[in-house]
């Protein structure tokens, strides 16, 4: 394998400012459907940390880790709205601040 | 130009996940989201990772964006209502100032911090024995008493297995014996680095056996019509050989030369063609010994011949020739690499994550169904019943 151009410092730092935004996503939003989609911003960017070392160390099994990150991002997809459909119902709101059973 | 590339790419992933942020309409950021997940995808291209690429379109911005905007589309919750007042006022400031904590902190670690990332790790080396000792059925093969491979028959060759790094006493035995009591048939000292592929080559006969370890290429050829050629001279005449290429007898070319007994050739590449091969003694072209006729070369392949004979009942010989063919490594990052490395040493990983796929269905389905409320009984009204005339009809009292 050839050297890249783009040193693998660039590619992990890239990851790093997209998984805090995803951070602040997840703490500043209050839909929680943009909740979710945070958290898949969040996934994303450790799979491009994953991908640029695995191209640094030209070991594959950082591939079959983002093909695994994936595979659990989509199981957790369906039952994160699986559990937002259900509280849609009952709620009539996705509104993370209205979702307090207790009062306090 | 890559770097570049990376620069405009990447300031677009950064812009689109900012946007999805701030969006107001979840519609909006879905859509800011899957851009993002686009460019992530170039970026996989740009890492040398085409299958896990494809898989971040199909999947990633296609299945599970698709499932996002059908949940928001059907909620009908574009937007959340704005409150008065947010619940907690603090938690803004708060994430700005943790995000730019952590923020400041990576770039640190990820410039300043000392960490070699320039040292390039090679696989673990891989090791298979290969089996053409005249006069005896089947062999073990051990490393340092581990074996390698068992009953492996003549001919033929037991599959590639990884092995630590090491010097080793590579040892042959014939099939099913101990390793510990008995003698083995040959020893030969291997010495294995990271990186290197081996073949451990029991060749001679029952009488004196010999191992040759021949270091293969399984990398890719980096002319795609090309392949890669190793031989072992088995002889029991103990001749060198010269390897020629038959196929056009006015212009015969020799492929390797001088290859005396028990040595293998180097690794030469040749083009994929289907080929005439002859075995001559070293320097001369009058006597063939053997020959392959009519041999299909595949590009993409390793080929190893062991040019042997064999003793018949008769005490004549007869040559053989074990021709070993093996698929080259797939190309770094590609559905072949990935398949491989998921069904060889991540298979159990595998199983799991299905089943954990599994169990998500499940949840999602016990998650949102509805208990319907059971139904009550003759609820219905008979629509050729006369009204008042229901309580009077036979069996229909009500609960």
């Amino acid at each position: 394998m050839e050297a890249s151009e783009v040193s693998i410092e660039l590619y992990v730092l890239l990851s790093a400012i997209l998984f805090i935004m995803g951070t602040m996503g997840v703490l500043l939003r209050r839909n929680a459907i943009l909740i979710f989609m945070s958290v898949e911003l969040m996934l994303n960017a450790a799979n491009l940390a994953l991908a640029a070392f695995a191209r640094q160390w030209g070991n594959g099994d950082g591939h079959v880790m983002v093909f695994f990150v994936m595979t659990v991002a989509a199981a957790e997809v369906a039952v994160g709205l699986a559990l937002i459909v259900a509280i849609f119902r009952t709620k009539k709101s996705i509104d993370i601040d209205d979702l307090h059973l207790f009062r306090g | 130009m890559e770097l570049w590339l990376f620069i405009i790419i990447g300031a677009v992933a950064i812009i689109a996940a900012a946007m999805m942020l701030i969006s107001e309409n979840a519609i909006y950021s879905a859509l800011f989201l899957i851009l993002n997940f686009a460019c992530i995808a170039f970026f996989f291209l740009m890492l040398n990772a085409a299958f896990v690429a494809m898989v971040q379109i199909a999947v990633y911005a296609g299945a599970i964006m698709v499932l996002f905007l059908f949940v928001i589309m059907l909620l009908g919750a574009e937007r959340v209502l704005p409150e008065a007042q947010p619940r907690f006022r603090w938690l803004t400031p708060a994430a700005i100032i943790l995000a730019l904590v952590f923020l400041a902190v990576s770039t640190l670690a990820i410039i300043k911090g000392e960490i070699d990332l320039t040292r390039p790790k090679l696989e673990e080396p891989m090791v298979r024995a290969v089996h053409a000792v005249d006069g005896v059925p089947a062999v073990d093969v051990y490393l340092d008493g581990e074996q390698v491979a068992r009953d492996v028959a003549f001919g033929e060759a037991s599959s590639f297995e990884s092995w630590a790094t090491g010097r080793y006493d590579a040892q042959i035995f014939p099939a099913g014996a101990d390793p510990e009591a008995d003698d083995p048939l040959a020893e030969y000292p291997v010495n294995l680095v990271p990186g290197v592929t081996l073949s451990l080559a029991a060749i001679g006969n029952a009488q004196e056996p010999e191992l040759v370890a021949v270091t293969e290429d399984l990398s890719q050829v980096d002319d795609k019509d090309a392949l890669r050629v190793v031989a072992i001279n088995a002889l029991h005449g103990r001749t060198a050989i010269d390897v020629v290429d038959d196929t056009d007898s006015g212009s015969r070319r020799a492929l390797v030369e001088n290859v005396p007994y028990g040595k293998a050739s180097d690794v030469i590449e040749i083009e994929e063609d289907t080929y005439d091969i002859g075995v001559y003694p070293a320097g001369s072209s009058r006597t063939r010994l053997m020959g392959i006729e009519d041999e299909d070369l595949e590009a993409g392949t390793a080929v190893l011949w062991i040019f042997t004979e064999q003793r018949q009942d008769d005490n004549s010989y007869t040559s053989t020739i074990v021709n070993l063919e093996t698929d080259a490594r797939p190309p770094f990052g590609s559905p072949a690499h990935v398949g491989q490395l998921l069904f060889s040493r991540y298979v159990l990983p595998f199983e799991l994550v299905s089943l954990l796929l599994l169990v998500a269905m499940i949840g999602a389905i016990v998650l949102t169904h509805e208990r319907l409320a059971p139904r009550r009984r003759f609820e219905r009204r008979l629509a050729n019943v006369p009204a008042g005339l229901e309580q009077s009809l036979p069996g229909e009292t009500g609960d």
